[in-house]
């Protein structure tokens, strides 16, 4: 494979991948780094993309392993970015009042949802966020697709617990 | 409004029964109606909320090196000078070895005897015979030893002879 072809395939999915990568690791630095690993690790491996039939469910693959490989290493902690929270674009709001805890529901749903396992954790964003169907996400973890539904269930179960004590007893 | 349809999907995407479309569905309704929603609809207004959000944030643009980029590096000729070197030791070695045999055959003695020593005809006729006297001479030498040889031989015969 010569290297118009892989820049022509591999690179428009460069943000993706990095969004992806973000999510796991929480840090833009490392997040670069990944990605940067990932693509010379596409890039050894390129003799096997003509016998792929989802090349965008490797690369994500790939980076989702070596974003984990580098959680399980020295101890890597994820810092939950609050800050993050404050980012979400938030135009359609009208006072400062209903901004603020606009952001601290967001925050809320944030820490909700990154306090679930790794795994329910991804299908869920991958499902939600980024709109993967059954097959990909399933491609991605190199898991069953019945995996993905049953771990997506209990995903959204749990997610749905915490939401509902957000809405019966209010932000906590 | 209705909110019929939107509860049917709701109880679906719980029970993880929804497929891409009904989900853009309700991510488009909670986006669209985010006050005044029933009590019932209201619990899963921040999720989706921050599923829109989430998906809509602006991530910086990232730049990747490697070595995909062709960067075609122009060597002037002498930086691949190892090469010619070596062309160069190898043609001095076979030279000096061709030059090192010829000057061996050249300095054979053995081509002296091809050459003419004597330019009178008598002087050579001489000089051979006294060559030819020469190896005469000690040939009779080495047969005088020889004769003993011979009266040993007999001797040994006859009593080789006698035993049996």
């Amino acid at each position: 494979m010569s290297s118009e072809v892989f820049l022509a395939q591999i690179m428009p999915i460069k943000q993706k991948l990095f969004r992806f990568a973000l999510r796991l690791l929480g840090n833009e630095e490392d997040a670069k780094d990944i990605i940067q690993d990932a693509f010379m690790k596409v890039w050894h491996n390129k003799e096997k993309m003509g016998e792929l039939q989802n090349l965008e469910a490797w690369c994500m693959r790939i980076t989702r392993n070596l974003a984990l490989d580098k959680l399980k290493s020295k101890k890597y902690r994820i810092t939950d970015h609050l800050d993050r929270a404050n980012e979400v674009p938030a135009s359609h709001q009208q006072t400062p009042h209903q901004r603020s805890e606009q952001s601290d529901l967001m925050r809320r749903v944030h820490s909700i949802i990154n306090a679930l396992p790794e795994k329910y954790k991804t299908i869920l964003q991958l499902r939600d966020i980024d709109g993967l169907s059954y097959q990909e996400i399933a491609e991605v973890l190199d898991i069953e697709m019945s995996e993905v539904k049953v771990n997506l269930h209990r995903a959204r179960k749990q997610v749905r617990e915490q939401l509902q004590n957000i809405h019966v007893y209010g932000i906590q | 409004m209705e909110y019929s349809n939107i509860r049917a999907l709701l109880e679906k995407y719980w029970a993880c029964e929804t497929t891409e479309e009904d989900e853009a569905e309700l991510r488009i309704f909670y986006a669209m109606n985010e006050d005044a929603l029933p009590a019932d609809l209201q619990e899963a207004a921040p999720l989706f909320q921050y599923y829109h959000d989430a998906s809509s944030v602006e991530l910086p643009e990232i730049e990747i090196h490697g070595p995909w980029e062709e960067t075609k590096i122009i060597r002037p000729f002498w930086q691949g000078w190892m090469k010619y070197a070596a062309v160069l030791l190898v043609a001095l070695g076979v030279g000096h070895s061709v030059y090192n045999f010829q000057q061996k055959n050249r300095n054979d003695g053995n081509q002296l005897a091809f050459h003419d020593t004597f330019d009178d005809p008598k002087v050579a006729y001489e000089e051979t015979q006294k060559a030819l006297a020469i190896i005469s001479k000690n040939l009779n030498k080495g047969k005088e030893q020889m004769e003993k040889l011979s009266y040993f031989n007999d001797a040994t015969g006859m009593i080789q002879g006698n035993n049996n």
